[in-house]
């Protein structure tokens, strides 16, 4: 199945800072409706990479293919294929909603009674159907952010690029907005690339996560399959020191690592209940004096990417397959 | 059904080639412009000279009128010629400035401002693309008081003088449209030029009037301090003023000649173009 994201040692360079460096992934498939979360603390590159996918950028070296057409040598064909939402303010200020989107419809190439059409109809999906005769400029921040994704999909892109879509929302639009994102790939067979700051919202929705760091890909996972494997972590502290208990948790299917002080990192097979620790530690006469069990979640997978944590024993993959963006 | 309650569905029809979805600029823009009143108001003033120049066509044409009121010779005072033409010429000009100053600033500038350039280059659209669907709207506006009723004003001459006046006067259609096409294309890419590098829209009407008269006078200046005339080639009414002389057949005056005029005219050409595509970027980049 054809990749909807392909990149072959991307470098980009503005003036003498390469901001991309050699990035090399595949991402998403075609006409299955995945969402790719793209992460990385500032200056990562990640807009970087959202403006050289739409052609606003000329690589320095290497390729970028959205679709199968050339980022760079194909804008035209790539950008018939995919809707942007851009994370800072992009309206026409003095025309209305329902004409707003209905020009970005007609510019993308769809006539012009069916860009009515679709104008009013994605206006009503995203919740600003009372407000389509209303000029954008008068719109609130929440309203213009929900006008900006109007117009990304009226078209009905096979490609929807997202660029930090929940910024400035309160908490219930913020949950509209995700669920939009959600009904857009499972509903409609969008695929998404999802660039954001809020880990959270990126968990929510999407199915792959590729994190940047000053211009490399530093992880990237599938998370679905990440959900699949339903490991449990625990943070267990005990007062006293027994070699042996390793070789125990072993046995049950666990693997240990001692950190020194009493301090166990573990990966517990969901099979295995905690008190079998507790049990453990009875055994070996090791008194627990913190226990904390939980799921690895996207936060603590992006910290150790960017290198704010220690890579956890289970999840620690080999040197060179973090190079290649594989857990 | 009705739409809000059809709920969202991903558009799959066919899709409109090149040229139509360049042209759908232009009808939004020409509805929103209409919707200021200046720009109408300044649209409705530039056709009192229309009107002014079809009634002297009507009355030059009827010498029996003349006759009847005991005039006969003031018909030769209402000789419509080349030089008849150049004055209407001259007012629609300057009617077609004023009319980019009003409405070419709410063109370029409101997309800047507004981050509007992002959405559409992110589109099948490049930066030439817009500027080219921009011009179409100026020009399109500006062509109402200029080369619209130059057309109707030739043709009713054509048509009230007779074949005669025609096979004598033949190089003025295309002298007179092609000239008035050469300015009001030049004023669209100087008011676009104007928006893009100011985002205020008073400032860049301003800009865009000030642009003709600094021309001006810093041509006067230099022909003052340096005792010359090549001044004159700096200002690019001077300039179309000569070439619609030598396009008419008619006498440069003060000793000008008409090729500098058209290579000034080139160069401030590709300068305001290149201005232009400059600011037309869907991002800024800070190197």
């Amino acid at each position: 199945m054809q990749s909807v994201v392909e990149i072959e040692n991307l470098r980009v360079r503005l003036g003498r800072r390469e901001i991309l460096d050699g990035i090399t992934c595949r991402l998403g498939a075609s006409g299955t409706g995945r969402a790719i979360g793209l992460l990385g603390p500032n200056g990562a590159g990640k807009s970087t990479l959202i403006q050289t996918l739409l052609g606003f950028h000329a690589p320095h070296a290497g390729s970028a293919r959205i679709l199968g057409f050339d980022c760079h040598r194909q804008p035209r064909e790539v950008r018939a294929r995919l809707g942007y939402m851009p994370e800072n303010d992009a309206f026409l200020a003095d025309m209305t909603g329902v004409s707003f989107v209905r020009l970005m419809a007609e510019v993308s190439g769809v006539p012009s009674e069916a860009a009515l059409e679709k104008a009013h109809e994605v206006l009503f999906h995203v919740g600003l159907g009372e407000a389509r005769y209303r000029k954008v400029g008068t719109y609130s921040l929440g309203m213009k952010q929900m006008a900006k994704l109007a117009q990304a999909i009226v078209h009905g892109p096979e490609l929807v690029i997202l660029d930090e879509p929940t910024n400035g929302l309160d908490p219930s639009a913020r949950a509209r907005m995700i669920e939009l994102i959600r009904e857009m790939k499972q509903d409609h067979g969008m695929n998404v690339l999802l660039c954001s700051h809020l880990l959270g919202d990126v968990e929510q929705v999407c199915d792959e996560v590729v994190i940047l760091k000053a211009g490399r890909i530093v992880h990237q996972t599938d998370l679905e399959a990440e959900r699949h494997q339903n490991r449990r972590f625990v943070e267990l502290e005990v007062s006293g020191d027994a070699p042996e208990f390793a070789e125990s948790l072993r046995e049950i299917g666990a693997e240990a690592m001692n950190e020194g002080g009493g301090r166990w990192r573990i990966v517990l097979p969901l099979d295995v209940e905690l008190r079998e620790i507790w049990r453990l530690a009875a055994r070996h006469q090791l008194a627990i004096r913190k226990l904390t069990n939980r799921r690895d979640s996207l936060e603590e997978i992006f910290l150790k990417a960017v290198g704010h944590l220690p890579a956890a024993p289970a999840s620690a993959p080999p040197r060179e397959e973090v190079a290649n963006g594989r857990l | 059904m009705a739409v809000y309650k059809r709920g969202y569905q991903r558009y799959s029809g066919p899709l409109t080639g090149r040229w139509t979805r360049l042209l759908a600029f232009p009808r939004f823009a020409w509805r929103r412009m209409m919707d200021q009143r200046l720009v109408l108001i300044a649209l409705m003033l530039s056709m009192l000279p229309v009107v002014v120049a079809m009634a002297m066509i009507y009355v030059g044409n009827r010498q029996d009128l003349w006759r009847g009121l005991g005039m006969g010779d003031a018909a030769k005072m209402l000789e419509i010629n080349a030089s008849f033409f150049l004055i209407w010429m001259n007012a629609q000009a300057a009617f077609a400035v004023i009319l980019a100053a009003l409405a070419g600033p709410g063109l370029v500038a409101p997309d800047l401002a507004n981050g509007g350039l992002s959405l559409y280059f992110s589109r099948p659209q490049t930066p030439r693309d817009y500027a080219a669907a921009r011009l179409i709207v100026l020009t399109g506006l500006l062509s109402l008081p200029t080369w619209i009723p130059a057309a109707l004003l030739l043709l009713l001459q054509s048509s009230m003088a007779g074949w005669d006046w025609v096979a004598a006067n033949w190089r003025l259609a295309p002298a007179i449209l092609g000239g008035l096409m050469l300015w009001i294309f030049f004023v669209s890419l100087v008011a676009l030029a104007s928006s893009a590098w100011v985002k205020w829209r008073i400032i860049a009407g301003a800009l865009i009037l000030a642009l003709f008269f600094v021309t001006a006078g810093a041509g006067q200046v230099i022909n003052a301090v340096f005792r010359e005339r090549w001044g004159l080639y700096l200002n690019p009414a001077v300039n179309m003023s000569n070439l619609w002389h030598a396009f008419l057949g008619l006498e440069l005056p003060r000793d000008l000649e008409a090729w500098p005029s058209a290579v000034c005219l080139a160069a401030m050409t590709l300068v305001f173009g290149w201005a232009l595509l400059r600011k037309l970027r869907a991002v800024e980049v800070v190197k």
